[in-house]
């Protein structure tokens, strides 16, 4: 059998990489891209602890259920304002987009 | 099936050599497949990267035994968000221009922030101490499972269910056209 | 059993905050809104009515305060007197809500009106249900603040402005006196709940002190002498205002409260007797001062002051099933009389009876139902008035106060009088002025007619006809085994003498000998007419004792505070600028100097950190994470 850490490391990684391309991706679209692949690494480790360590009532895989939707909530806001922020700003560079600048 | 199995146990592999093998080849895939996600020039070669990814933690959800939230991955991840992705990047980059990932300083800051979150992070798994593992749990079946959502867990259920209709209406808020 | 009684205040406070919130835009259907809580208000009183008669029981709602491990169960009673009065209130507010429709159709501020209403019935049902001090305050306190809302609602008027704040200010006094007579019983019994004030014994003098202060709350809400002042004023306010409030249901709050009370009161008679007495001024003087006045609403008024004067005496001489009985039938004629005297307001515009006259054939309803309040009012059988009156008169015999007795005849030939001439000088005769009287809309038609119904067959329950089942039904200790199976007919008889001589010296002095009789009275009587006239000077004194004082000592003050203060003021001023001439130069030269490098060095430190915002998200995401990384090191350094 698979041991309890090797999914854990899994999902590190998989948190690692979703937070460099949070840091660097220049395109707003690619940072939702990385914050999903976040979402999915939280929801390996909700789903290793629900295998592995002793959970009333399917109780990772309920919060899993609920990332996976919260996920979907989030892209599709996220991907909304993208979507009106092009409109008005003719570009999804983030790096184009500094009105926050002083 | 069986006889698969069987040939390949006559040739010295255990069914556990197997699915370790099969495992660990596709958590090698699906990180190679993230890494891709963040550093391909083309934003649309990324969203297919993704969904390898996506595909990718589904497979290491049936290792888990939760064969019901890897369906769930592959429709809502696969089926719906990325086509939405994908949509989106129809709707608003130039698909051919090339991105390219040039080397500053944040964002060798970045990979040094990030590779420090990594190590940290397995060093913490590693050091545990974790409660035992239990062995030899029986996997909750999907009766169980839609039972528990529908009575413990109905509160969240219903409020996820109303964030859902907001977002639904924010989105077309959000997303529509001023008339002019 | 169902409990639902403490359901009865919330639709009507719902419909406020509806029509406070909305109100602007749902115009005229607010009236709608606020009716509809009033009658649902109805149906439930009507429906704990039915579970009182089956034996449902007043119950506790929830634990509220706990202070020093004394608990304030907050709970609602349900007895006879409470859902006898619920009914009533609930019953002739829907009514006059209906009215006002009528009445306030040209008012821009209508759903505002409707909205205040509604806030006054949830009150006052709420006032009704408490069974303990502290919410029975806390809605006492709520409809004296509707009270003062309502009075001051054409509030462009000056003189409505300032008779809501002299409302307002005089039952404060009285309310001072309330929360002074909890503050005692609070730490006297550490218990504040109604049912608790029947186990009081010991220290006499305390509690009766006690009884008194609590008495006082009654005396401002109820006007009685002497804090009757602002209740006349009070009819600056709309007409179903002076109906609902100042008629019919919140002046009877102090009533309520002393029978609410009452076993307080009873067990201390030196408080009870206070009570009679102080009922039999008020009834006296009031009556006195309605026979005078020219303002049909003022009449009124007084009238009211003066009968609620006669409840406090019923009371007082421990009746208190005649004077609850009296709250009832009063509460219906009462409201009837002062709408019937809004729908004569709002067809002539004015509210001179001088200028009045001969409106009778132009508004018949209005008219008939004005004709059987006055009767119901002036105690001529068998009009409610009549019973009710008559159990108060039997009751003070009973307990034997001649002079009380005596008062109380004297104010009910007074009342047949004012009332007779009010109808004299207003429906018959010949018009005084150019009016043009017209019967009034539907909607304020109706609940006169249902209130005249009323204020006929009110009556019967406490009457000997009906074997006396209010009596039997609203009772303090034993008090209903005392009833005389066979009426007292020397009361009676004297009662409907003394009605009748009332009416007589009206007719005689208004229809046949109009005005030269009474001027010539008036001529011979000219101190006593001119004391009763001007209100026996009760505002004047109040101005010359409280009023004038207070102004004086505040003139006194500001001269102190001109004179001596402002000198001091100005000296210091003077070396002040002194001192400030010296620091200006010091200022200009070192202090500037130091300033400006300072300011500076800031500008310049400010350039190389306004480098840090670059304001890309992701630089900031970038130092967020840099501090995650920092806490988790931290963590697992420190172990």
């Amino acid at each position: 059998m698979i041991p309890q850490n090797h999914f854990l490391i899994l999902s590190a990684i998989l948190f690692a990489i979703g937070i460099f391309g949070v840091l660097t991706r220049k395109n707003a679209i690619g940072i939702l891209m990385s914050i999903e692949l976040i979402l999915n690494a939280a929801n390996i480790n909700l789903i290793t602890f629900n295998k592995f360590q002793k959970t009333p009532d399917g109780l990772g895989q309920i919060f899993a259920l609920f990332v996976i939707a919260i996920a979907a909530v989030s892209a599709v806001i996220g991907l909304a304002l993208v979507i009106s922020i092009y409109r008005n700003a003719k570009t999804i560079l983030v790096t184009k987009i500094n009105l926050m600048k002083w | 099936m069986s006889g698969l199995i069987h040939l390949l146990n006559s040739h010295g592999l255990t069914e556990d050599t197997i699915i370790k093998a099969t495992f660990y080849g596709i958590a090698g895939l699906t990180v190679l497949f993230a890494f891709f996600v963040v550093i391909a020039r083309n934003i649309f070669h990324s969203a297919l990267s993704l969904a390898v990814v996506l595909i990718g933690v589904a497979c290491a959800y049936l290792y888990l035994d939760t064969e019901f939230l890897a369906t769930v991955q592959v429709l809502v991840y696969v089926g719906a968000i990325m086509t939405l992705f994908i949509f989106t990047i129809m709707l608003t980059a130039d698909v051919h221009k090339k991105m390219s990932l040039k080397i500053n300083p944040r964002v060798l800051l970045s990979a040094y922030a990030a590779a420090l979150i990594l190590i940290i992070l397995i060093k913490i798994i590693n050091a545990g101490p974790w409660l035992p593992e239990v062995k030899d749990a029986v996997p909750l079946d999907l009766a169980q499972l839609g039972r528990s959502l529908m009575t413990n867990y109905g509160l969240p259920f219903e409020v996820i269910s109303l964030l859902s209709l907001a977002a639904l209406v924010g989105a077309i808020v959000i997303g529509k056209t001023e008339k002019k | 059993m169902v409990k639902f009684a403490h359901l009865i205040p919330i639709f009507p406070f719902l419909a406020f905050a509806i029509l406070i919130l909305f109100g602007r835009k749902l115009k005229r259907s607010s009236a709608i809104i606020s009716i509809a809580a009033s009658l649902i208000s109805l149906l439930i009183v009507i429906l704990t009515f039915h579970g009182l008669l089956k034996g449902q029981g007043s119950y506790k709602l929830f634990d509220w305060l706990v202070f020093n491990g004394i608990t304030l169960r907050v709970g609602v009673i349900v007895d006879p007197l409470t859902c006898t009065m619920l009914l009533v209130v609930a019953t002739i507010g829907s009514l006059i809500q209906v009215y006002s429709i009528g009445y306030m159709s040209d008012d821009p501020r209508f759903s505002r009106f409707f909205a205040y209403m509604s806030l006054f019935m949830a009150s006052m049902l709420g006032l009704l249900l408490a069974d303990n001090f502290v919410t029975l305050y806390m809605f006492w306190e709520g409809v004296g603040l509707c009270s003062y809302l309502l009075i001051s609602f054409w509030f462009e008027k000056a003189s409505a402005a300032k008779a809501g704040m002299k409302a307002f200010i005089t039952t404060r006094i009285g309310d001072a006196g309330l929360l002074l007579g909890i503050f005692l019983l609070f730490f006297s019994t550490h218990d504040l709940s109604f049912s608790g004030l029947s186990a009081i014994t010991g220290h006499p003098a305390l509690y009766t002190t006690a009884a008194l202060l609590i008495f006082c709350g009654a005396i401002g809400k109820s006007a009685q002498f002497p804090l009757h002042v602002w209740l006349p004023d009070a009819m600056e306010g709309p007409t179903p205002v002076s109906a609902l409030i100042h008629a019919a249901t919140m002046v009877a709050a102090g009533v309520y409260l002393v029978a609410r009370c009452f076993a307080l009161f009873f067990t201390h008679q030196p408080a009870l007797v206070c009570v009679a007495y102080i009922g039999a001024i008020t009834a006296i003087m009031a009556a006195s001062i309605a026979t005078v006045n020219n303002d049909i609403k003022r009449v009124l008024a007084y009238s009211t002051i003066s009968q609620l004067g006669l409840m406090m005496i019923g009371l007082g001489v421990g009746g208190y099933s005649a004077s609850t009985f009296h709250l009832v039938t009063h509460a219906f004629f009462k409201a009837l009389l002062f709408l019937c005297a809004g729908s004569i307001i709002h067809s002539v515009h004015t509210q001179e009876i001088n200028k009045m006259g001969g409106i009778f054939h132009k508004m018949k309803i209005t008219g008939t139902a004005f004709i059987i309040a006055s009767l119901a009012i002036s105690g001529v059988p068998p009009f409610s008035g009549f019973w009710s009156k008559d159990e108060i008169m039997t009751e003070i015999l009973r307990s034997g106060h001649p002079m009380i007795f005596i008062a109380a005849t004297i104010t009910n030939l007074l009342t047949a009088f004012y009332m007779f001439r009010l109808i004299f000088l207003v429906l018959f005769g010949k018009p005084r002025s150019e009016l043009h009287p017209h019967e009034s809309p539907k909607t304020m038609a109706i609940p006169l007619i249902i209130l005249s119904i009323f204020a006929i067959f009110m009556g019967l329950p406490g009457s000997p006809l009906m074997n006396n089942v209010f009596q039997r039904f609203i009772y303090f200790g034993a008090e209903h085994t005392a009833l005389s199976s066979n009426p007292d007919h020397f009361v009676m008889g004297i009662s409907v003498i003394v009605a009748f001589l009332g009416i007589g010296i009206a007719y005689a002095l208004y229809m046949l000998n109009k005005e030269i009789l009474s001027k010539s009275i008036r001529n011979r009587f000219t101190g006593l007419y001119d004391l009763v006239y001007n209100k026996y000077y009760v505002d004047e004194l109040y101005e010359f004792l409280f009023i004038r004082p207070c102004a004086r000592l505040s003139k006194a003050f500001s001269g102190f505070d001109l004179k001596v203060i402002d000198g001091a003021v100005n000296a210091s001023a003077s070396m002040v600028v002194f001192l400030s001439k010296a620091k200006a130069w010091i200022d200009s030269n070192i202090v500037d100097g130091t300033v400006n490098m300072i300011a500076r060095a800031v500008g310049m430190l400010s350039g190389e950190l306004r480098k840090m915002q670059t304001g890309y998200i992701q630089s900031y995401l970038l130092t967020a994470f840099m501090g995650l990384i920092l806490i988790l090191l931290l963590k697992i350094i420190g172990g």
